[in-house]
């Protein structure tokens, strides 16, 4: 972020009047916030309503009655086993995509016999159509005659996206490691073992957990590749889509709001732990 | 002589990262035990894959590398028993100064308390006790540098190998590092190998100098050796502190070597140990705080040579100040006048002086291959 | 006995192909195979060997409307969110001075990404509707007498929502890019005389160019991949080329529905690669 720093300081000396440009790019940026929370927040005050409500403004009254609602009817489908399935496969996901990441991105400091094969093909994985690659993984496990399943099928179409992402993040994350720590650490007499254990992961956790809340929100999010691979039993976002198909009512705006905070815990914990292991290494100068 | 565990020797030493271009081309060297040696040369000439293979970084092609009487090539480095203080040093961002130099302690599988007993001592050592909490982004340069020895040091190494250990610090704080390296040395009483591309360094720190040029040694021995009695042109410029001019001999009689060329009419040169005939061009180095400058018209005694020529820069350096001079055509030829003789009578840009010196303190250099500045 | 660089390199990846054969090269495989069988009418397959799918497929008119369709979705979509999340790294990397206030704003526009696009398509319903906030807003002040109809469920509701999720996938590859721009380089050009659009169009464009590209990457291939907002948020009135081949599937008609998806695949994967062989991506990225 140093060179942000330096860059903007450039354009924009401190002292001296703003050019017009700024005020003209500041409304562009409030624009494209305000379009971006804006709908957000229509709908979560909307699943606010009570028993009255529609899916349109004026609000109808104030109660948690939609909340209530979208855990107890039948209409609205297994919420409740939905979000617990999207929840554990998130985790699984994220825990592979993670270590495989990390050890994908450990392969590709340096050139191999193949890399570029193995680099086309990710990115191929990243490109492809989601359904048409759902589908593909339900005939291929028809094929064969396993039956699809959230934590199978459903869990190797979401790595197929959630991976290549992964992957090009600790690309990033991995370009400021310097290449002597490791050097250092095999100078020192470390095995290959321990340089991972006490050079790299240390020096690379901040980024790491960047990763892991990649892998969660893909996969947590994740409709088209899960669509035709999950089996009868429907993951969080397929709930949403096929309530969107046939709800007419404010549980589907309280099913955003209680989507929503849950990414926002997900948000805080993983941006917190960040800030954490910054900090910690930070206090013990002060 | 017994061999030491400390002793180095390198024979046949070759590295080639394509199979075409050589960096390191058959390198033979012997380093005694618990001598502070430097790798001279410019950046690209393979000083630093030299360290790296004695480190165990990087793997040769060829020859042997044979350290205290055994040949270490395949072993990983602490086999080796040397450790490497890395070019910009590698500290560990994410440990404290104490957990840098405590790591090599920590892989050996030490207790906490074991370790930190030992690394303590090393800390006060290198006098960084009140920082040993600190990150290695909170620390100077100079700090860096003191923990990155302390971290390769604690390991108790037979050889010490240091990547341009100075370069990453300003003018006046390599000056003093450079002392602390010596004592460190000293302390340690292991070998020390220091590669650098600044030959103030190697011959200030040096017991040993190594001039490479293209994968080649160029010349190895005692600093003082190396600087007064260069061996070749390159070496000779590489240093710096001598004049050297080529020209075509005349005549060898008395032991002394004349030239063809009418302005070199004046020079005599001892042949010393080199093989002489009419006709051949030769190397000519005389140094620098050895030539002095006259008006024209003194009477010069039968013992010296001399040059005429005229003054094309002063520069004054404080204890003594650089005239330089257009004697010898395209060479640069240099005197360094001390500065109270020179404002005795100074001279300034155009005038015509006299270059002189003592014509056996002159000396012939080795043929070399085509190596111009 | 130590392990040669390259298979210790192979260890490495060996994880990451274990997912990718059986997860992307396989399944694209079973569609190509199921693309050139016929099928019995009844959700089974014939093995053969046909190209009558692909004829099919491309001599239809339908088809070709609806790769038109696809196509002008992608098209308006990459260009509404080239512009903005140009404009807006732009003014974050540029013209805000406050190192730590630019963090802050690039982390609000990044925070969406988070949550369920679905959530933020289906949000803009109580907005754009006949009764919605914008036309009731209108209809108050009296600027319009009839509420607008185009405004959901239309072509423009697509490229809304289209826009609405996907400019993050701009604005953080050309934030990146942008930010690694020497300032020095810049200095040098003001002190040349450069003005701010010789600036712009000199240096801050050709060096954006790497993000820009993967941004398009994202974008492109998310859009021509997606069915669903184009299927809701048009209320049916637009199709897509993979919502036409969801269609298929759902009356079995695989072979037809796997020729079409080969095309679209390939299709994308050439623009991918065209766009690729523009900017080294993996020497950006790790660099």
């Amino acid at each position: 972020m140093a060179d942000v720093r330096a860059t903007k300081r450039a354009l924009a000396p401190s002292r001296g009047s703003r050019p017009w440009t700024f005020y003209l790019l500041a409304s562009l940026f409030t624009c494209y916030v305000i379009a971006l929370y804006g709908p957000m927040i229509c709908i979560y005050i909307l699943s606010f309503q009570d028993v009255r409500g529609g899916l349109v403004f004026p609000m109808k009254g104030l109660s948690l009655h939609w909340f209530i609602d979208l855990f107890t009817q039948v209409r609205t489908g297994d919420v409740k086993g939905s979000f617990d399935r999207s929840i554990k496969l998130a985790i699984l996901v994220t825990v592979i995509t993670v270590v495989v990441s990390f050890m994908a991105a450990m392969a590709f400091r340096r050139r191999f016999p193949g890399d570029n094969i193995v680099f086309a093909l990710m990115i191929g994985s990243l490109v492809a159509p989601g359904l048409v690659l759902g589908i593909g993984v339900g005939l291929l496990f028809n094929a064969i005659g396993i039956d699809t399943s959230p934590y199978g099928s459903a869990l190797g179409a979401q790595l197929s996206w959630t991976l290549p992402f992964g992957v090009l993040v600790m690309f990033a994350v991995m370009s400021r490691f310097n290449p002597a720590w490791e050097e250092a650490a095999y100078d020192l007499g470390a095995s290959a073992w321990q340089t991972i254990w006490l050079v790299f992961i240390p020096v690379l956790a901040p980024g790491l957990v960047a990763v892991a809340l990649f892998g969660f929100t893909l996969s947590y999010d994740e409709f088209a590749r899960t669509l035709q691979t999950a089996g009868p039993q429907n993951t969080l976002p397929l709930e949403i889509w096929s309530m969107t198909l046939n709800v007419t009512s404010p549980s589907l705006y309280a099913l955003g709001t209680v989507t929503t905070i849950i990414s926002f815990v997900i948000i805080g914990a993983a941006l917190g732990t960040i800030v954490l292991i910054q900090k910690r290494r930070g206090a013990r100068a002060t | 002589m017994a061999v030491l565990r400390g002793d180095i020797e390198l024979a046949g030493l070759t590295k080639s990262y394509d199979g075409v271009h050589t960096v390191v081309q058959g390198i033979n060297l012997k380093i005694p035990d618990g001598a502070y040696c430097c790798f001279l040369g410019p950046s690209g000439c393979g000083k630093t894959t030299i360290l790296r293979m004695i480190a165990g970084h990087e793997d040769p092609t060829d020859g042997e590398i044979v350290i205290g009487g055994e040949n270490v090539v395949g072993l990983p480095p602490v086999a080796r028993g040397t450790a490497m203080m890395f070019q910009s040093y590698a500290l560990f961002p994410h440990l404290s100064v104490r957990d840098n130099i405590a790591f090599a302690l920590r892989i050996r599988g030490l207790s906490k308390e074991d370790r930190y007993r030992q690394t303590d001592a090393m800390i006060e050592k290198v006098r960084l006790t009140e920082l040993a909490d600190r990150l290695p982004a909170q620390l100077s340069g100079g700090q860096q540098q003191r923990v990155a020895l302390a971290r390769a040091a604690i390991t108790q190494p037979r050889v010490l190998l240091l990547d341009e250990p100075l370069s990453a610090l300003d003018e006046q704080l390599r000056v003093r590092m450079r002392v602390e390296l010596q004592s460190m040395q000293r302390d340690l009483g292991i070998t020390f190998i220091h590669v650098t591309h600044s030959q103030l360094e190697a011959i200030a720190l040096a017991d040993m100098v190594v001039v490479m040029d293209r994968g080649e040694i160029k010349q190895a021995g005692p600093a003082r050796d190396v600087y007064a009695t260069p061996r070749d042109r390159y070496v000779a410029e590489f240093l710096g502190g001598q004049n050297v001019f080529s020209g075509k001999v005349d005549a060898v009689k008395d032991d002394l070597v004349s030239f063809a060329a009418p302005q070199m009419q004046h020079i005599a040169v001892p042949v010393g140990a080199s093989r002489v005939g009419k006709g051949d061009t030769m190397d000519v180095a005389v140094r620098r705080d050895d030539v002095e400058l006259v008006r024209p018209g003194v009477e010069l005694t039968a013992d010296k040579s001399w040059l005429s020529s005229r003054v094309l820069a002063v520069e004054y350096q404080g204890n003594f100040v650089k005239v330089m001079l257009d004697a010898t055509g395209s060479d640069e030829f240099v005197a360094y006048i001390p500065e109270r003789v020179f404002f005795r009578d100074p001279y300034t840009i155009g005038d015509v002086v006299q270059a002189t010196w003592p014509s056996h303190l002159a000396r012939l250099l080795a043929k070399t291959t085509a190596l111009t500045a | 006995m130590a392990l040669s660089r390259s298979t210790v390199s192979w260890l490495y990846v060996s994880p990451l192909m274990l997912v990718l054969i059986p997860f992307f090269v396989l399944p694209i495989l079973v569609v190509l195979v199921a693309s050139v069988f016929e099928t019995d009418g009844f959700g089974g397959l014939i093995p053969t060997f046909t190209l009558a799918n692909y004829g099919t497929v491309l001599t239809s008119g339908l088809t070709f409307n609806l790769y038109v369709e696809t196509v002008k979705f992608t098209v308006l979509t990459w260009f509404f969110t080239l512009i903005i999340g140009f404009f807006v790294a732009y003014f974050l990397v540029f013209h805000v001075r406050n190192p730590l206030l630019a963090i802050g704003l690039f982390l609000i526009c990044t925070v969406p990404f988070w949550t369920s696009n679905i959530i933020r398509m289906i949000s803009w319903i109580p907005l754009l509707g006949k009764e919605g906030l914008i036309n009731s807003a209108l209809l108050r002040i009296g600027l319009i007498r009839e509420p607008l109809e185009f405004l959901l469920y239309s072509s423009f509701a697509v490229v809304v929502a289209y826009v609405h999720q996907l400019t993050i996938f701009m604005i953080v590859p050309i934030f990146n890019s942008m930010a690694r721009i020497d300032k020095r380089v810049v200095e040098a050009a003001i002190d040349a005389g450069a003005s701010r659009f010789d600036i712009m169009r000199l240096i801050i464009v050709p060096l954006s160019k790497s993000g820009v590209a993967l941004g398009s990457i994202f974008v492109a291939s998310i859009v021509m991949g997606d069915f669903f907002v184009t299927k809701v948020m048009s209320g049916g009135g637009s199709a897509s080329v993979v919502g036409a081949f969801y269609e298929d599937i759902s009356v079995l008609q695989y072979p037809g529905a796997a020729a079409s998806a080969i095309i679209l695949t390939v299709v994308l994967l050439a623009m991918v690669s065209l766009i690729l062989r523009t900017v080294d991506i993996r020497k950006e990225i790790t660099r």
